[in-house]
């Protein structure tokens, strides 16, 4: 099930009037919250719901096991490790590790037989291992009391809202959340109502009409010239940022209309100065877990300064891996593992604060290796990759193919219309998920009505979220 | 959640239909006004075009992108028409003849792909362009109902009739591309050499083809026989053809059309291979549509078959 589907809008309605029905009886509204992920993940493959199961099952048992027993809590840790990265492995990178075996041996003259297998990825595995992962590590670091109510865990894992493309919410914050009754509050449904249809529209306006001239061109980057290659990748950048930005809008909302706060996922990550800073807007609740679950366990930056450049380049690089099962997404991820690097390395050299200091370059030299690096990120193959790098190096000065100028025009228009809600929101210093509170609903109404209309008029082709690949 | 939040949910709610009810309706009758406006561009402008020349034609080319780049009217009768669409099929040239006057002798010289005709894809929903209609023509409603290409939030929101159509109509209004009292629907392609550089490339690549075994598709098929029979009971000549490819290396799918014309009794054209002894590139946009060089020769050769020599 997708936001973007009537079906949802109809499954959404029906849980919500149960859902507040069900306010005063917190385990009936768990359990119909429960009830109601299993169903809205089912609803794409009901056969994938074990693997959430059984992984919560592991988990909640994992973490108990640590505290009654503390002397066996590494042991009863490298059981959840193993059995999520595990299955991890298995559905998402196995014929990854499969076929680059086969590649190298073939270098050294053996032909081995095809090792790979017909393997269907489960939506959102990577973003529920990790929120999975995150309690027993917390719980193992002692940051986190284990849980004794298994239907509040079994549903803070399968959470609709955020379990098939985050954002990746910890026990420490949603867990806690669960267990609590919650109550209805004018302000966060006006923020939730209000952020669910920005969503809306920055995924099927923006986004999916992005998504068109993108996907032509990076279709077939052989028959496309350089400059509709890179205004293509300029697009995607865009793209990607209001799909993903999108479907977290209307997640988050979907949830604060519940009663539920979650993390803020992006922050207008094209305004920043740095990779740094990038890093600190952009899927947030990735990048902090990556920081605080990997780096940090790799030691951070209290080793010296060789091991946290090590470091930085690991967690970019197993980052990049997270993403998917390929040599482009660590090389995505080994670019912004390289800038960071060269960040630190800079960051106390004055002549680099000086650099730091004008916004313009510092916004273009941001936006710049961000761009870049989406180049792998969107390439079929690395093969198609280098070749639209080779030419974009090979810069011809001509126009952009377009095959529909409407489109283009299109294009631009919505894009147009999406820069300027972020740069309204970046010049007030407004986070979305905050917008709306104190509103009447006859502002509401008009807001949405508003944003109803551009849907109408605007809306392009409906394309699944890009994320869910992940 | 108490009676006050109760209250407030529903008062937020209703507002929200109420103004959104409101905020479409004035901007579906903003648009309603500029677009009957528009006769130019193929947003809305050619549509209009068409349905304000229809009752006066003699002859109707209609179909896809193919046909609107490939016959040129003026070279058939002088009250002939190209209404030839970018993506538009059997479902919506069939809605069309629909439209055209009852009792007036007009011929349909209908453009079809014969793999558009075996895709077990094709579901009909090229008629969906017609959606601009909707909320204002009950014959394009009912014939959109019918085939279940209908909006459903359509009935309410109404200004989903113009989506992704905004800029072009205000484009189109503000400053037309041409001189609609002139034109006849065709749009002639002159290649540039990007395009060209394109096609060849294309050309250079080998590609491997399967052809499969096909068969008709049964929307497509009831689609036909439905304009057959229109045709024949209103006063419509209905002539179909095939528009040329430059190498077409599947033949079961025109077999398989070819049979269905007959068994139907339409007139039928197969000029895929058209240009197969003459392949050259300067009559080519693509390996499906033809520039104003090839149209041309084309269109001489409709002329000769269709007898308006």
């Amino acid at each position: 099930m997708i936001f973007n589907s009537t079906t949802f809008l109809v499954f959404f309605a029906i849980v919500y009037v149960l859902y507040w029905l069900a306010n005063k009886h917190l385990k009936l509204q768990n359990g119909l919250l429960f009830l109601a992920s299993y169903v809205f993940y089912g609803w794409w493959d009901w056969r994938f719901l074990s693997l959430i199961f059984i992984s919560s099952l592991i988990d909640y048992y994992a973490a108990l096991k640590m505290e009654q027993k503390p002397e066996q809590s590494k042991r009863w840790l490298m059981v959840s490790l193993v059995y999520n990265l595990g299955m991890l492995s298995i559905f998402k990178y196995y014929n990854f590790f499969a076929s680059s075996f086969s590649d190298m041996t073939r270098m050294f003259g053996w032909e081995p037989n095809d090792l790979t297998l017909n393997i269907i990825l489960p939506v959102g595995i990577s973003f529920y291992t990790f929120q999975t992962l995150s309690y027993t590590i917390d719980v193992y670091r002692k940051n986190l009391k284990p849980t004794t109510d298994l239907l509040s865990f079994l549903t803070y894992i399968a959470f609709f809202p955020q379990l098939v493309a985050g954002p990746i919410e910890r026990a420490s914050s949603l867990l806690i959340q669960v267990e609590q009754r919650r109550v209805f509050r004018k302000d966060w449904f006006n923020e939730g109502i209000i952020q669910i249809f920005v969503g809306l529209f920055r995924k099927v306006v923006i986004a999916d009409t992005l998504g068109i001239y993108v996907d032509a061109v990076y279709g077939d980057i052989g028959i496309n010239n350089s400059a509709s290659i890179l205004l293509a990748t300029v697009l995607y950048a865009f793209q990607i940022y209001y799909d993903f930005a999108g479907y977290s809008d209307i997640a988050i909302g979907t949830a604060k209309m519940m009663g539920f706060r979650f993390c803020q996922n992006f922050n207008l990550p094209y305004f920043s100065k740095s990779l740094t800073e990038f890093w600190r807007k952009w899927h947030m609740s990735l990048s902090y877990w990556l920081r605080d679950y990997l780096y940090i366990s790799l030691g951070g930056n209290r080793k010296g300064i060789k091991i946290t450049y090590r470091n930085l380049m690991l967690t970019m690089l197993l980052g990049g891996l997270w993403h998917g099962s390929s040599w482009n997404f660590i090389i995505w991820g080994g670019i912004h593992g390289l800038f960071l690097s060269i960040e630190k390395y800079t960051i106390d050299k004055t002549w680099f604060s000086g650099f730091r200091k004008w916004s313009v370059p510092a916004y273009v030299y941001t936006f710049g290796v961000v761009v870049f690096s989406w180049i792998f990120f969107r390439a079929q193959s690395l093969d198609m990759a280098f070749l639209a790098i080779s030419k974009i190096v090979h810069f011809e000065w001509v126009m952009p193919y377009f095959e529909d100028i409407n489109i283009m025009v299109n294009t631009f228009t919505v894009l147009g219309l999406g820069l300027l809600i972020d740069f309204y929101l970046f010049k007030k210093n407004l986070p979305l998920e905050t917008l709306g509170a104190g509103y009447s609903p006859l502002k509401i109404s008009i807001i949405i009505s508003l944003l109803l209309v551009l849907i109408s008029l605007f809306y392009s082709t409906s394309n699944n979220f890009i994320y869910f690949q992940f | 959640m108490g009676r006050d939040n109760l209250l407030y949910l529903l008062k937020v709610l209703g507002l929200v239909l109420v103004m959104s009810y409101v905020v479409d309706k004035i901007i579906f009758f903003a648009f309603n006004q500029i677009s009957d406006k528009v006769y130019t561009g193929q947003s809305i402008g050619k549509l209009n075009q068409f349905l304000e020349l229809k009752d006066s034609l003699d002859w109707i080319v209609l179909g896809s992108s193919r046909a609107n780049h490939t016959i040129d009217p003026s070279q058939l009768t002088p009250r002939s028409y190209n209404m030839g669409l970018d993506g538009r099929q059997i479902a919506y040239s069939a809605a069309l003849v629909k439209l055209l006057p009852s009792h007036k002798d007009q011929t349909i010289l209908l453009q079809v792909d014969p793999l558009s005709a075996v895709s077990p894809a094709y579901d009909g929903s090229d008629l969906k362009a017609l959606n601009t209609k909707y909320n204002r023509n009950e014959a394009i409603r009912a014939e959109l109902n019918s085939m279940g290409q209908d909006n459903r939030f359509q009935h309410f929101f109404w200004s989903l009739s113009y989506n992704g159509m905004v800029m072009g109509i205000l484009k189109n209004y503000l400053r037309p591309g041409y001189d609609h009292h002139t034109y006849l629907g065709y749009d002639p392609i002159y290649p540039t050499d990007q395009q060209q550089k394109i096609f060849q490339t294309i050309l250079d690549r080998k590609k491997e083809v399967h052809c499969g075994s096909p068969s008709i598709n049964p929307i497509y098929q009831k689609k036909l026989e439905e304009l057959a029979t229109y045709c024949k009971n209103h006063h419509k000549k209905l002539i179909v053809f095939s528009s040329p490819e430059y190498a077409d290396r599947c033949k079961e799918d025109d077999v398989l059309l070819s049979d269905l014309m007959q068994a139907l009794g339409i007139k039928y054209y197969n000029m895929t291979d058209f240009f197969k002894g003459n392949n050259d590139l300067k009559n080519w946009k693509d390996e499906t549509h033809l520039s104003h060089k090839g149209a041309s020769q084309f269109t001489a050769a409709m002329r000769k078959k269709l007898g308006l020599q």
